[in-house]
């Protein structure tokens, strides 16, 4: 019981920092990260619910991701309709594809889903470029001025700052953390876990697995519509690669691998290491660090190099993250931390 | 007619190329059960040795297949030994990510030092062509691609079902368990499953090097064909895969003519997909509940 207290203060006491920061933090680039990471653990929540609690790994999520930026976009672009308006439409699209694509997928079993999700978010993306007249093809949409979000006459905000983009962002990741935590103790998430740990052990017990499999997709794919169109907004352009390219999917995915799936506060802490050692890595700050210490001097070869190279390298940054994890804690940090209590917990005995 | 026909011969030209990369893919989930996501980048590693090899040495992109054949299989023996082999027993989605990662570090390593400008490989044979007769003409550097392709598909068949190597690797494809306990050495034939399935994927690699850009994130289209190559000869099955390649480049090219060439590579996705619903064993594949 205490335990549980404190854990309540303790969470209750990072959300009023969290709260309170954009009040003292002024740096835009700070907000930016903070930002960032709202919107990957955002991602990676909605990835969970459909990957880590019902076990269905599905690497095609930037077909939620992009629909949904794509249609806030091409609203505010072509019909000026402002993206609080647009962000409902992008849902009610990606509802429409998610349940096309759940129809489809959800036949298949293990790699064969893996690989008809990625086929699908690649027709999304081949779509995205060809069909020039919706979405202006490979270009892509620039929408960098976001109109005024009143209600009444009374302006609420003008968006001319980080700021309404760090608590949208804030609602945004607490709102799927919220419900991922309301998921899992409810009858639906224990059916997804029991879908999650043995397809046909779950039909016996009369779970309807279609449909929950379906809830699930839904769920996730709304969710990550969400991020999305709040990526859209906040970047205020989307083109296919960025919104709708395979990378975009294993990275929401990668943000659950590497915390750790089907856990609540795993997406959480994928986020807090993958953002800011991809941001570190693009903004140089390793290289700086590098000949700050004095390890290489910033005229040498290596040096120059690594300045000019190392900010391509977030990617690769990915890929050797992957690998390691699936080698050596294939249950995320946050099995990996679990299995380690446990050990000393037996050692202590 | 005379359109229809050079579609039809260039689909059948390029299919050889993409036969070739699928049965690297389907010798490789055949032996192993796994699936390579990291296919096209290997493929797009053999482009890059080949470009190496062209720019450095002055070889033909078709000679330097010499080289760049057991280059690749020691690169795939590699990757097997060191990665793969540790998560042959886990959950297959583990043992996509795995490759999927190495993937990515393969793409990327190589835009570290090469940058991600397009590069382009120019022989001196690169846009000549032969006129058949008919008004149809065909590519002189696809052409002599499709008859390499043709040569080592043939000699592959041979291999696997002549040399006692061969069914071995064709034996533990069957049953692991079962190839074991016939004194087959089942690691060793891993291996061999997927340095010959990289050395095909880095051959294909090097044979469309003269007619494709090259530059590091082109893999990811090529893996994405090799599977739906695959699953629509059936997992597994060289046949199949053979097949699959020739069909897939058909439909490519009928569909890049009739339909639109950015629609070409949708087709063969939607195409893909019903295989998956209504055929999910393949051409060739035997279901197995």
């Amino acid at each position: 019981m205490n335990k549980t207290i404190l854990k309540a203060v303790f969470l209750l006491l990072a959300l009023g920092g969290l709260l309170i920061i954009p009040r003292y933090l002024e740096s835009p680039y700070a907000l930016h990260i903070m930002i960032l990471l709202f919107l990957s653990v955002a991602q990676g929540q909605s990835w969970n619910i459909l990957g880590g609690y019902a076990g269905q790994h599905s690497v095609g999520h930037a077909a939620y991701f992009g629909v949904g930026a794509y249609t806030t976009m091409m609203l505010m672009h072509t019909k000026q309709i402002p993206p609080w308006v647009g962000v409902w439409a992008g849902m009610a699209a990606v509802i429409v594809v998610a349940l096309i694509i759940g129809s489809i997928c959800f036949r298949l079993r293990g790699p064969y889903f893996v690989l008809a999700s990625i086929a699908v978010a690649e027709i999304m993306r081949l779509s995205a470029i060809n069909l020039t007249a919706l979405t202006n093809g490979a270009e892509g949409i620039l929408a960098t001025e976001l109109p005024a979000f009143k209600i009444g006459a009374t302006v609420i905000t003008d968006f001319l700052t980080k700021v309404p983009f760090y608590y949208l962002g804030l609602f945004l990741a607490l709102f799927t953390i919220v419900l991922t935590l309301w998921i899992q103790h409810s009858k639906l998430g224990y059916f997804l876990q029991a879908i999650r740990e043995d397809q046909d052990a779950a039909h016996s017990l009369g779970i309807n697995i279609a449909f929950y499999k379906n809830v699930a997709l839904v769920i996730s794919a709304v969710l990550t519509s969400l991020t999305g169109s709040f990526y859209g907004i906040y970047v205020g352009f989307v083109d296919p690669p960025t919104v709708l390219g395979l990378d975009v999917s294993v990275q929401i995915m990668l943000i659950c691998i590497i915390g750790g799936m089907g856990t609540l506060w795993g997406p959480v802490l994928g986020a807090l290491i993958l953002v800011p050692l991809s941001e570190a890595l693009r903004s140089n700050m390793v290289t700086d660090l590098l000949v700050k210490v004095g390890m290489v001097s910033a005229d040498s070869k290596i040096g120059i190099f690594l300045k000019e190279n190392l900010s391509h390298a977030h990617v690769l940054l990915y890929g050797i993250l992957v690998v390691v994890v699936i080698l050596f804690m294939p249950d995320g940090l946050m099995g990996f931390v679990k299995k380690m209590a446990a050990r000393q917990k037996r050692e202590a005995v | 007619m005379a359109v229809f026909f050079q579609s039809l011969i260039s689909g059948i030209l390029i299919g050889g190329v993409y036969a070739l990369i699928g049965i690297g893919l389907t010798l490789i989930f055949g032996v192993m059960r796994v699936i390579n996501f990291a296919h096209g980048d290997i493929l797009m590693v053999g482009m890059y040795l080949t470009y190496i090899i062209f720019t450095m040495m002055g070889i033909d992109p078709f000679v330097s297949v010499l080289i760049t054949f057991p280059l690749m299989f020691a690169f795939g023996g590699f990757l097997q030994k060191v990665f793969i082999n540790r998560i042959l027993d886990a959950v297959a989605q583990n043992q996509i990510l795995l490759t999927i990662g190495l993937g990515l570090i393969m793409s990327n390593t190589v835009m570290l030092i090469f940058t991600s400008d397009y590069k382009i490989l120019t022989t001196s044979y690169s846009s000549s062509t032969i006129q058949v007769g008919g008004g149809v003409s065909v590519s002189w550097p696809l052409l002599v691609s499709f008859l390499i392709t043709a040569a080592i598909t043939a000699a592959l068949y041979w291999f696997l079902l002549k040399t006692d190597t061969g069914q071995a690797i064709r034996a533990t494809a069957q049953d692991r368990d079962a190839a074991q306990l016939m004194g087959i050495n089942v690691k060793r034939m891993s291996i061999i499953a997927f340095g010959l399935g990289s050395a095909l994927a880095g051959t294909a690699g090097a044979l469309i090097s003269p007619t494709y850009y090259i530059f590091p994130q082109v893999g990811g289209v090529f893996t994405l064909k090799a599977f739906v190559i695959t699953v629509l000869g059936g997992m597994g099955s060289v046949v199949g895969a053979t097949l699959g390649g020739v069909l897939i480049g058909i439909t490519e090219s009928m569909s890049a003519v009739y339909i639109s060439s950015g629609w070409k590579d949708v087709v063969v996705f939607v195409l893909f997909l019903l295989v998956l619903l209504f055929k999910p064993s393949g051409l060739m594949g035997k279901s197995r509940t």
